[in-house]
């Protein structure tokens, strides 16, 4: 059973909270939708990418004459063929980009930094011969000693991945070189003082393993460049506009000469914010004059495209008797893989974030190691760390008697709370998911033999920022409504919805598209729970411009000053009976007029949207754990989450459900296992272990409605802070079932077993 | 009689780079531009850098360093890490 509970007076829309078919449905089911690997052009080439056999390896020469000499190759490159970049970290902290970094990312220059990242490119009239090719690339590696967990990285006498890496954040300035790119840390009140105040104090050690984004669809691209070096790029991505900027610098290329389009994303999840293929492809491109496509094999995916960070975390928490938080004190260790920029500074900031703690510091590092460089990851950084804290609250509630729920109620950020970061929450919404689900009845229901209930929070800030909508009034009175958006969750029905409700039309009158860099403002990524938001407030505003316009075009139509129309509920109207007895007009009459009033309605508008609402999510679980296997299974697993206003709720129910499947996927199951030489043994869907339908309960949403006043319709960002609690939550409820607390992801059945086995 | 100034807060971290570890001001401003040339005449260039790098906080409600933003009297604006999500 899915339920909503609404906090403010309800306030009834046509469209904003149905359900109606999205419109991207059909071609979908039917197998016509075109995702990245779908585009072809006349006379394409087919790319691919030589990968790193080893994890860490100075690379001495490569010697490509036989491959290029091979009939039907038309191209190969190395990373001599792409610019070098200036080292340099540029843009805000934790998403600083250094460029010297990315394009090595892409193509390998004085080492190899894990296996599978990247050497040499071909581009062929075939895929075999493409394949051939790779074969005939010679490369003289010195094979250096590697380095794949966080802890092992930090020692002193670790390989070093950057000779000259001297760790940012630390003073006085390190004078040798480490493994640790960064150290950051936030801090408030007195620790000790904090502390001091405590009846319980508990601390505890935590690993997470690495984990990745798991999208169904590998990444592929199709790029093309003309003689004149204006280039287009289809691409499955999570933001055209993102790709284009990329690769423009990345190749040195002004960013009017390139066109992306985006293709249809199957899936992303933070980790199609980054690119691998479209710099690689356009260059083949341009040095044989064919386009090229390249996709990657899901070994490849696995290989060589980021998942997030495992981690090493220490948290230690202190409590009254009366249950009143009053310290708290975390280090967070991630890894960063081959290259500087782990979310860390993410997992430092969210943490601790929906508790009122007076005294609380985080300290993070930022630590490179031989695997593929992390990339986000729904929430990046959040769930890491929100395992940790909320497995300490549960220790601690438990010590002290107290429900886990009115503990986290009694200790919940609320308006004016102060945060470990300076300001203070501005948004309500925690405390009320909480109350939703101590008053779920599953909450009290009696649990069986070796069952346990377990529940746990978590925090995601959202995003705004910068999006672009356009807004059509075709002949016939139906609405075209392009973003620059690309649809990964439904947007497009949303932003149907919320030009529907707004122009006062039928959903059905309005298509809404995702259109190319070339066709709409610029918009940034879909990712960080942005796009209802920022890219929703774009398209209100738009139709709202439209509708200034409707109105202009019917004062015309009457022959009356403008300002004396209206519009209601998708007609303009006589704004009083001064004006005229005039039958209200249409959109789709006023359309009929439209090359007599001035020609096409068209409107646009760009918005740097701000004010954006924080997520909160509360979530409870039934396990059963097996004593003779160790297998943990989920009976039940209910999911509350403030979602400001959901303007679909369908939509938003499946984020929760998606983000709370990552997250037991996470828990249970999901790692990377290295061998002794660094190289990853289960890169594929068989040994890399998602969970599928037949391991689930259905998951239980609560939307939980406190709206966003910054936003039209009080929309607040709904897609990840869902993946936050679960892995706390689940182990919380083993520990409940089996009474051993596990604190090292995957809870695998071996590690289940060990620890019920230690117990005996 | 003149508005209440914004209480504007820097982390420590921040600060320690760029205000020579101070982390609050009182600037008179009526918007976000108004505060970032304030911030500029008294550490030239850090205009830029705070465009660049960090997310705003005006009375806990985050929004881009956007120019545009009204900073109401009296409000307290933290300059913030830039976050991006997945």
């Amino acid at each position: 059973m899915n339920d909503t509970i609404v906090t403010d007076s309800v306030k009834r829309f046509k469209w904003v909270g149905t359900r109606p078919i999205r419109p991207d449905g059909v071609p979908k089911v039917t197998g016509k939708a075109l995702y990245g690997a779908d585009y072809r052009l006349p006379g394409m080439l087919y790319g691919r990418i030589l990968r790193s056999p080893h994890a860490h390896a100075r690379i001495r020469s490569i010697d490509t004459s036989k491959a290029e000499a091979l009939p039907g190759v038309k191209a190969v490159i190395t990373a001599k063929d792409f610019p070098d970049q200036k080292f340099d970290y540029i843009g805000p902290e934790r998403v600083a980009v250094n460029f010297w970094h990315v394009t090595r990312n892409i193509m390998a220059r004085e080492k190899a930094l894990y296996e599978g990242h990247a050497i040499a490119a071909v581009a062929a009239t075939s895929a075999s011969i493409a394949e051939e090719a790779l074969s005939l690339i010679k490369v003289d590696y010195e094979v250096l000693p590697h380095v794949i967990d966080v802890d092992e990285a930090m020692a002193p006498d670790a390989p070093l991945l950057f000779d000259d890496m001297i760790t940012r954040g630390v003073e006085p300035v390190p004078t040798k070189p480490s493994n640790i790119s960064k150290r950051l840390e936030f801090k408030t009140g007195d620790l000790d003082a904090g502390f001091a105040q405590a009846d319980v104090v508990i601390e505890k050690e935590f690993k997470t393993a690495a984990v990745h984004q798991a999208y169904i669809e590998p990444h592929a691209c199709l790029a093309h460049c003309d003689a004149d070096g204006q280039a287009e790029i289809w691409s499955s991505s999570q933001g055209h506009f993102q790709m284009r900027a990329l690769t423009a610098q990345i190749l040195g290329m002004k960013i009017g000469d390139l066109r992306v389009y985006a293709a249809e994303i199957g899936g992303g999840f933070g980790g199609k914010t980054v690119t691998y293929l479209e710099p690689v492809a356009t260059l083949l491109a341009k040095k044989s004059g064919l386009p090229v496509r390249l996709m990657m094999s899901r070994d490849e995916v696995f290989k060589a495209t980021g998942p997030t960070s495992g981690s090493s975390m220490w948290v230690k928490m202190g409590v009254t008797k009366d249950g009143k938080l009053v310290a708290a004190d975390g280090i967070f260790k991630f890894q960063a893989g081959a290259f500087p920029g782990s979310p860390v500074m993410n997992a430092c900031l969210c943490g601790f974030a929906p508790y009122d703690i007076p005294n609380a510091r985080a300290v993070g590092y930022d630590v490179v190691c031989n695997r593929p460089k992390s990339a986000a990851y729904r929430a990046p950084g959040s769930p890491i760390s929100a395992f940790a804290v909320e497995s300490v609250l549960d220790m601690l509630a438990t010590k002290i008697g107290m429900d886990p729920l009115e503990m986290r109620l009694k200790n919940a950020a609320r308006i004016g709370t102060p945060t470990i970061y300076g300001p203070k929450h501005a948004h309500n919404g925690y405390p009320e998911t909480i109350e939703a689900c101590l008053k779920h009845p599953a909450y009290k229901a009696p649990l069986g033999k070796n069952q346990g209930r377990g529940v746990a929070s978590g925090y995601w800030f959202n995003g705004g920022g910068e999006s672009s909508a356009t807004m059509q009034i075709n002949a016939d009175g139906t609405v075209l409504v392009a973003t620059g958006s690309p649809d990964i969750g439904g947007s497009r029905a949303s932003m149907a919805i919320m030009a529907a409700e707004t122009l006062g039309v039928d959903y059905n009158q309005v298509r809404a598209i995702v259109a190319d860099t070339g066709s709409v403002g610029y918009t940034h990524v879909t990712g960080g729970s942005r796009v209802t938001f920022a890219t929703g407030t774009a398209v209100v505003n738009a139709t709202k411009n439209v509708i200034v316009s409707l109105c202009k075009r019917a004062a015309m139509i009457w022959d009356v000053d403008p300002e004396g129309v209206v519009w209601e509920d998708g007609y303009a109207k006589p704004a009083s009976s001064n004006v005229g007895d005039f039958k209200p007009l249409s959109v789709r009459e006023i359309a009929a007029k439209s090359a007599q009033t001035g020609g096409p309605i068209t409107a646009s508008a760009s918005v740097n949207a701000g004010g954006q609402a924080p997520g909160f999510s509360t979530q409870f679980c039934d396990v059963e754990v097996d004593p003779e296997t160790g297998k943990v299974t989920v009976l039940r697993f209910v999911a509350a989450q403030d979602v400001g206003r959901a303007i679909h709720p369908s939509y938003v129910e499946g984020q929760i459900q998606g983000g709370v499947v990552q997250g037991i996927g996470w828990a249970l199951n999901e790692e990377y296992i290295y061998n002794a030489k660094g190289q990853l043994d289960n890169a594929g869907f068989l040994d890399y272990r998602c969970p599928v339908a037949s391991d689930l309960p259905m998951i239980e949403t609560i939307l939980v409605e406190v709206p966003n006043p910054a936003h039209p319709y009080g929309a607040k960002g709904v897609g990840e802070v869902n993946i936050c609690p679960p892995m706390a939550a689940i182990a919380n409820a083993i520990e409940h079932a089996i009474g051993r607390r596990l604190t090292e992801l995957p809870m695998s059945p071996p590690k289940v077993l060990a620890a019920i086995d230690a117990g005996a | 009689m003149s508005a209440a100034p914004a209480r504007v807060v820097f982390t420590t971290g921040f600060a320690r780079r760029y205000t020579g570890s101070v982390t609050e001001f009182a600037v008179e401003a009526k918007n976000l531009r108004g505060v970032l040339r304030e911030m500029d005449l008294l550490f030239p260039g850090l205009a830029e850098t705070l465009e660049e790098e960090t997310t705003v906080a005006i009375d806990g409600a985050i929004h881009e360093t956007g120019y545009f933003q009204l900073v109401p009297p009296g409000a307290e604006v933290f300059f913030i890490p830039k976050i991006e999500g997945g």
